[in-house]
């Protein structure tokens, strides 16, 4: 993990160079995810209710190809971020190398079989 | 943890709600994609949604991506600007102040939802 306040310092921190990469993506995954999830907040939540999010709405609303896109687009771009947050977390708090391992093993089988759960459900229709 | 006034709090909201939006996304990710298990299944899940806990944590889960949202913005400011990290905590507040105007918005918005039910 690295913590740094520049991206030369990360890029001085960094041991290797997934990490750095990741340290960059967190960022414009970030960037990306604002303006995404935001939209997706209002027109899913604030706009329309849940009574509208019926199974036939779903079915309709992924018939478009655009909407696919931007799902799609959310789901992967979220559940990395979202993971290699957590990754964050757990190199911080699960003190214990065994316990790291399996705890980190666990956490990634199932962050990735949600991608492709998620994947296979949008382009299945 | 280091201890660095306000620094130190937007570190750990910004873990905690990050976190917590992660835990929602896995819950979403399955609840919506049930749907290739068809209708039943998928509305089974979608009613329990009704009651009014989960009407009111939609709300936390909307301010808590708007913290997250808009504290990320700053982390970023902060790595790539040379002005950054000498305002960041007015950011900060900028930050706090964004994240309960939504949450009040959103409240204001869907009142009626959320007392009445969907």
């Amino acid at each position: 993990m690295i913590r740094a306040r520049t991206l030369t310092d990360a890029r001085q921190q960094s041991h290797s160079n997934s990490e750095l990469n990741w340290w960059i993506f967190m960022r414009i995954s970030g960037l990306i995810l604002v303006f995404l999830i935001l939209g997706h907040i209002y027109m899913t939540f604030i706009q329309v209710s849940e009574s509208d999010a019926t199974f036939d709405a779903v079915v309709n609303k992924l018939a478009n190809p655009a909407w696919k896109f931007y799902d799609w687009l959310i789901l992967a771009l979220s559940l990395m971020h979202g993971a290699n947050g957590a990754r964050y977390s757990i190199e911080d708090y699960v003190r214990s190398r065994p316990n790291r391992a399996w705890v980190k093993g666990v956490f990634f089988t199932v962050i990735a079989l949600l991608l492709v759960f998620g994947t296979v459900g949008l382009f299945s229709i | 943890m280091y201890r660095g006034r306000e620094g130190q709090w937007a570190f750990l909201l910004h873990r905690l709600s990050g976190l917590a939006i992660l835990f929602y996304l896995m819950l979403h990710v399955f609840s919506i994609g049930s749907f290739i298990f068809g209708e039943r299944f998928y509305m089974a899940i979608h009613e329990t949604y009704d009651l009014w806990p989960f009407r009111v944590g939609l709300l936390f889960v909307t301010a808590g991506v708007v913290y997250h949202a808009f504290n990320g913005l700053r982390i970023i400011v902060m790595d790539f600007t040379g002005f950054g990290v000498a305002y960041q905590r007015q950011m900060w507040y900028g930050v706090l102040l964004i994240s309960v105007l939504a949450f009040v918005g959103a409240a204001w918005t869907l009142y009626p939802r959320l007392v009445g039910g969907y």
